[in-house]
């Protein structure tokens, strides 16, 4: 007997018990539509974690690649067999970075130039951490918090984008507790004050300093100073800006124009190596780090012969790709510090959750699947007869056992569908009211938040499971409707 | 030639307190193109040994063959293609489905063939028209008379062109004129299309006036055989 045969039977006979079979068919779409709303919760909640929560500020899907230093760059050197230390341990030149950006899914890599400098803004001059940035800073979120203006006008322009910090900073009367100041410069600690300015106010102090100029001071005859740019030696300070009086005449100064002002983060600020209060042109930023970096650190450099750079922000283009990247960079001998890996330890618990609520409509599915079985068995007990002449006129065992498989198959498909259906049904209407009643506590309007998620592998897997616990069901009604003597069956 | 051929067959129904011996020690053999009537009182174990040439049931010993070979060594899948294409039984009281019209009936033959529809469709015309039901197509067998349900058993019967008719007491449940033009469409049969015909009744009468071979059997024992001219053809 042919597939189609053996389906217009099976349907016959389901339709000839439509109420039987769309009850049965019921308990199906129940513990189905269980299934998907109660993991398409669980799957919402855990993407509106991860993607909204987590992924809008970015620290997910960033990777900082740390560069080893002249120091281990000279154990390296020096001994092969150093050991642990050397494992991993790979050179951050600009060949690096071209490698590392060769990686599939890696949307840019900035190499992190930093250093600490003197510089004199308003008439105050303060050491602070000063950075190189490339020209194009589109979805680099650091950069995507504009206060006012904008960014550098090209690679080498005298330009400079500062943050508000540096703002605060230089005109802060206080020196900042414990001096000597940390190494890259910084204000204690990634948490800040609440702002207690609005916004507006924010952005109109901030609006103020823009075009106005800030002066780099370094030693004379020091690396790249002005020479580097072909531009002479400006004049000494002294001649101009008397009134602070902490600088001693004979620095170099370097005259950066501010193009634009960045607001620095509220709350926490998890940026790694984001100590930096000023940023230039990163080239120009480059030949100001050769020559401010103090001596033993040339020093070093130079018996490495050259270490790299720092470090290098990677950002990964997709948040569900950062753990193979991270695996490509570690393959590739770098090292690196990421807070991505809480995406695995948040989809461990998820797994969990999900799982749990998966199980726990699964309940309501294998309820079901009883009445599957009781139905099949009085359906059996009914074509009993039936079964017999089926059976005296040549249908073969198999052929009978698979009639009712598909019968089986259809009631679980059937409401495998219209389960997803319904639990689609039941979340949009579930989201509606729960947006409605987050609005009205709220007493505004917010952002519309999904709180179900019904990916296809959810639907999918839910209808395959109806499907499965379906034939499973049926294995034994089917097995003795097989089993049916027709000479009994006939008497 | 013999087509259907029973060597020493016994068939036992163990009880809880006895064994019934349905058949006991029965040795028959039919040949191609009879029209072999097999009489007794009832529970001489006629439908017994129906059963067992059409592959329903199986001895307790002895054995049954069919084309000079025997059913023994069947699996049972092979049993239900034998009692698909080789034989074709009818019954007393029809054994029609009886939510399936008269057409759907003997299309579901065919079906567990593996004829595909079209090919289902245009056999089932043929078929019904050879039991002069063409009329009667899409009725139910509620809607039909005895003597037309039995047309349309015996046009399943013969779906798949079986060799031989096996029928339990075909016409016990009709009229002696219904049952009159039961047995001469299969006579007809017999003689048109060389087909055998095996048919159990306990009608003597009916018997004398078709059958070509007479097979008497009491308490599931052969105890009379009779073979008139006419048989073989
Ligand atoms: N399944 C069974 N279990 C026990 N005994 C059975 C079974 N089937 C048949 N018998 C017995 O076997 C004997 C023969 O039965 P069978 O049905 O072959 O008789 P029959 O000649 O067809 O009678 P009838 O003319 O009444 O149909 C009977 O005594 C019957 O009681
Ligand atoms: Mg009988």
């Amino acid at each position: 007997m042919n597939f189609r045969d053996i389906f217009s039977l099976s349907l016959r006979n389901l339709l000839q018990a439509k109420l039987r079979t769309v009850l049965t068919t019921i308990g199906v779409i129940v513990g189905v539509a269980a299934i998907v709303t109660m993991v398409s919760f669980g799957i919402g909640l855990q993407d509106n974690l991860l993607r909204d929560a987590l992924g809008r500020i970015d620290l997910l899907t960033s990777i900082n690649v740390i560069g080893p230093g002249a120091d281990a760059m000279l154990a390296m050197r020096e001994g092969a067999g150093d050991g642990d230390n050397a494992i991993g341990r790979r050179l951050l030149d600009d060949a690096a970075i071209d490698e590392l950006r060769s990686i599939p899914d890696v949307r840019y890599v900035n190499p992190q130039l930093s250093f600490d400098g003197y510089v004199r803004f308003e008439g105050h001059t303060r050491r602070i951490g000063i950075g190189g940035a490339p020209l194009i800073v589109s979805d680099n979120p650091r950069f995507m918090n504009i206060l006012a203006g904008g960014h550098f006008s090209s690679g080498d322009a005298r330009e400079a984008v500062i943050t508000e910090r540096f703002l605060q900073r230089l005109r802060s009367k206080s020196i900042p507790r414990g001096s000597p100041p940390r190494q890259q410069g910084g204000e204690a600690g990634p948490f800040r004050q609440p702002p207690t300015r609005s916004d507006e106010e924010r952005q109109r102090d901030a609006r103020a300093v823009l075009g106005s100029d800030l002066i780099m001071l370094t030693l004379p005859g020091s690396g790249a100073g002005g020479a580097v740019f072909g531009i002479p030696l400006p004049a000494m300070t002294g001649f101009e800006e008397q009134q602070d009086g902490d600088v001693t005449p004979g620095f170099e100064e370097h005259r950066f124009k501010i193009v634009g002002v960045l607001k620095s983060p509220d709350g926490i600020d998890f940026q790694l190596g984001g100590n930096q209060l000023l940023y230039l042109p990163f080239e120009v930023a480059r030949q100001f780090r050769e020559g401010s970096s103090d001596p033993l650190r040339q020093m070093g450099e130079m018996l490495a012969g050259g270490s790299g750079y720092q470090g290098a922000e990677i950002r990964v283009a997709d948040i569900g790709r950062v753990e193979a990247v991270k695996e490509e960079i570690r393959r590739r001998g770098f090292n690196f510090i990421s807070l991505g890996n809480q995406i695995e330890e948040i989809k461990r618990v998820f797994l969990i959750v999900n799982a749990s609520l998966a199980v726990l409509g699964g309940l309501a599915l294998l309820v079901a699947s009883f009445g599957i079985s009781n139905t099949m068995i009085m359906s059996i007990r009914e074509r009993t007869r039936e079964i017999g002449i089926m059976k005296a006129i040549g249908g073969s065992d198999g052929e009978v056992m698979r009639i009712f498989f598909v019968e089986a198959c259809l009631i679980g498909v059937a409401g495998g569908v219209i389960g997803v259906i319904c639990g689609w049904g039941i979340d949009r209407i579930a989201n509606l009211f729960a947006n409605r009643w987050i609005a009205q506590q709220a007493g505004r309007a917010v952002r519309h938040i999904e709180f179900f998620s019904i990916p296809w592998y959810l639907s999918g897997g839910a209808i395959l499971f109806a499907l499965l616990i379906s034939l499973v069901a049926a294995i034994y009604p089917a097995s003795r409707a097989a089993k049916v003597d027709p000479i009994i069956a006939l008497k | 030639m013999s087509i259907l051929q029973a060597r020493e067959v016994s068939r036992e129904y163990r009880m809880k307190a006895e064994t019934v011996h349905a058949l006991a020690g029965v040795n028959v053999s039919i040949e191609s193109g009879e029209f072999a009537a097999i009489i007794g009182t009832s529970g001489s174990g006629k439908s017994t040994l129906l059963n067992l040439f059409g592959g329903l049931d199986r001895p307790t010993s002895g054995e049954v063959l069919f084309d000079e070979e025997s059913l023994a060594p069947l699996t049972s899948r092979q049993m239900s293609r034998y009692r698909l294409a080789s034989v074709g039984m009818i019954f007393q009281s029809f054994n029609l489905i009886p939510t399936m019209t008269a057409a759907e009936n003997v299309s579901l033959a065919l079906a567990f063939a593996g004829m595909d529809r079209a090919g289902q469709r245009e056999r089932v015309v043929a078929l019904l028209g050879r039991v002069g039901l063409d009329h009667r197509r899409d009725h139910l067998p509620s809607e039909l008379s005895g003597g037309e349900q039995q047309r349309v058993a015996i046009a399943r019967a013969i779906a798949n062109s079986p060799r031989v008719l096996l029928a339990d007491e075909p016409t016990g449940n009709l009229d002696s004129r219904r049952a009159a033009e039961i047995l001469d469409l299969l006579d007809e049969m017999r003689r048109s299309e060389g087909m055998t015909i095996v048919l159990v009744t306990h009608d003597l009468e009916l018997a004398r006036r078709h059958a070509t071979h007479q097979v008497m059997l009491r308490d599931g024992v052969v105890i009379g055989e009779e073979r008139m001219a006419g048989g073989t053809p």
